[in-house]
């Protein structure tokens, strides 16, 4: 029979798979759902690419009905230009928060401010227009 | 003893995380999708075991209603009739032409699915607007009135020149079809967005009610909403003159798309934004045409006689907002 000294080093061993799960499941929520806003681009339904809103950068999103010129700026993301014909992605101008987003239909485009809080459309599930 | 103490400790462990994990999230499965169709944008989410089959039919049925009701759609039911004078109708079309007859009747003629002559005059669905003159306008619209429609299983026009939109009913309709689509695959929990138009099934996963989010007029485009409504089981749509408008070059005037049946020219009602929460999303579609004609008057004493049909917000042009009582008590102002 093992002596009862040793006993307490199970709760030692109970403590330490507590805290290695602990920091493990907060390392996932860290990189799952946590850290800034991103910049999520879709056409027609299908994600083609994420930047990170913190990220200066032009970009230039070829579609199969056209291109559009995308530019991300101090936290802010706008169309600066495309060869759509009404030009509404063009016109809208900056977005900043999450849930916004800029939309060409023409060319089934989406541009989209997501992050942690990313269904939440300005404090709102959804927005009625 | 050893081997048994260590299972007993990770038994624990696993069962402490496990449990940490499932009431920090949604057990339920989550599927989302955005569709272009209807000229418009759509999202559709759904909660449940089978959402991800009942998103792909809701996109089917999507694509088939698209399909029959575009004004544009060279096989559709409604670019036939406006070419011809009269025609079958399936039972889609004919359930969704009765619905706007009953509507058009209601309000008084303040809903009207012949409005299509106007639309085109004033170049609606082109991208060439341009403002009328009065005669073009008066003459046009001898054509518009769905008295003189005759409606059983054919439509029959009683002028070759009448002509059907039924872009202020169609997403309502789509909308509707989409909630029993979810329905039958047994989701309890779902929330879509037709260009716009909401519609909320059930309640969120957590059990607390949709939050919907109504557009301030004056900041269409901005970062802040009028308000927020909370809705279980309703659709909630919107109609306002900052959807779609165009300037006037010459004058400088704005013109809005919602036409008012009866003058040929865009409502001027008082009303900048009326907002109608329904179970029925097909009516609310088109009373939120119908009470943006109407103004704010003919509105509240319509809604008095039709109470437990729907609810609704509306923003007059000096920014006051009246609320049916009703929903006062889920509606926050921002």
């Amino acid at each position: 029979m093992e002596t009862k000294k040793k006993k307490p080093r199970y709760d030692f061993i109970l403590i330490l798979i507590l805290a290695v799960a602990g920091l493990g499941i907060l390392a996932f929520a860290f990189l799952t759902g946590g850290g800034g806003a991103s910049v999520e681009v879709s056409v027609d339904g299908r994600i083609i690419a994420v930047y990170p809103l913190s990220d200066n950068r032009e970009e230039v999103i070829n579609t199969p009905e056209g291109k559009n010129r995308l530019e991300i700026k101090d936290g802010r993301v706008r169309v600066t230009d495309a060869d759509c014909p009404d030009k509404l992605c063009v016109n809208q101008g900056w977005i900043s928060m999450k849930g916004q987003s800029v939309i060409c239909l023409p060319h089934k485009l989406t541009v989209k401010i997501t992050g942690e809080e990313a269904p939440e459309s300005k404090g709102a599930d959804i927005v009625v227009k | 003893m050893k081997t048994k103490a260590i299972i007993t400790c990770l038994v624990t462990a696993a069962a402490i995380i496990l449990c940490s994990c499932s009431s920090g999230k949604a057990e339920e499965k989550k599927i989302s999708s955005e569709i272009f169709a209807m000229d418009t944008v759509m999202t559709l989410t759904a909660f449940g075991d089978r959402a991800e089959e009942a998103v792909k039919a809701a996109e089917d049925e999507i694509y088939r209603l698209e399909h029959m009701f575009s004004a544009e759609d060279k096989s559709s039911d409604i670019f036939r009739l406006n070419q011809k004078k009269s025609i079958k109708l399936n039972e889609d079309t004919g359930y969704l032409m009765d619905k706007a007859v009953k509507i058009y009747k209601d309000t008084g003629g303040a809903y009207d699915m012949t409005v299509y002559p106007l639309m085109k005059l004033w170049g609606w669905g082109t991208d060439d607007h341009r403002v009328p003159s009065s005669d073009e306008i008066k003459k046009t619209l001898e054509y518009v009135g769905s008295d003189k429609l005759t409606l059983d299983s054919d439509i029959i026009k009683e002028e070759k020149n009448q002509g059907i939109d039924l872009g202020g009913i169609a997403k309502g309709y789509t909308g509707d079809r989409i909630m029993n689509i979810f329905r039958e695959y047994g989701i309890t929990s779902a929330i879509i967005s037709l260009g716009g138009n909401v519609h909320c099934l059930g309640n969120k996963t957590d059990g607390s009610p949709w939050n919907c989010g109504i557009t301030d007029p004056d900041q269409p485009d901005g970062e802040k909403l009028l308000g927020t409504v909370r809705v279980t089981d309703k659709a909630v749509i919107t109609s306002g003159g900052y959807e779609r408008f165009f300037r006037d070059e010459k004058t400088g005037k704005v013109y809005h798309h919602i036409m008012d049946p009866k003058t040929g020219y865009p409502a001027e009602s008082g009303l900048i934004s009326v907002t109608i929460i329904s179970r029925d999303g097909t009516l609310a579609d088109g009373l939120s045409t119908a009470c943006y004609v109407m103004g704010k008057d003919a509105s509240v004493s319509y809604w008095k006689k039709h109470k437990n049909e729907f609810d609704m917000i509306l923003v007059s042009s000096d920014k006051s907002i009246y609320v049916t009582p009703e929903i006062e008590k889920y509606w926050e102002k921002t």
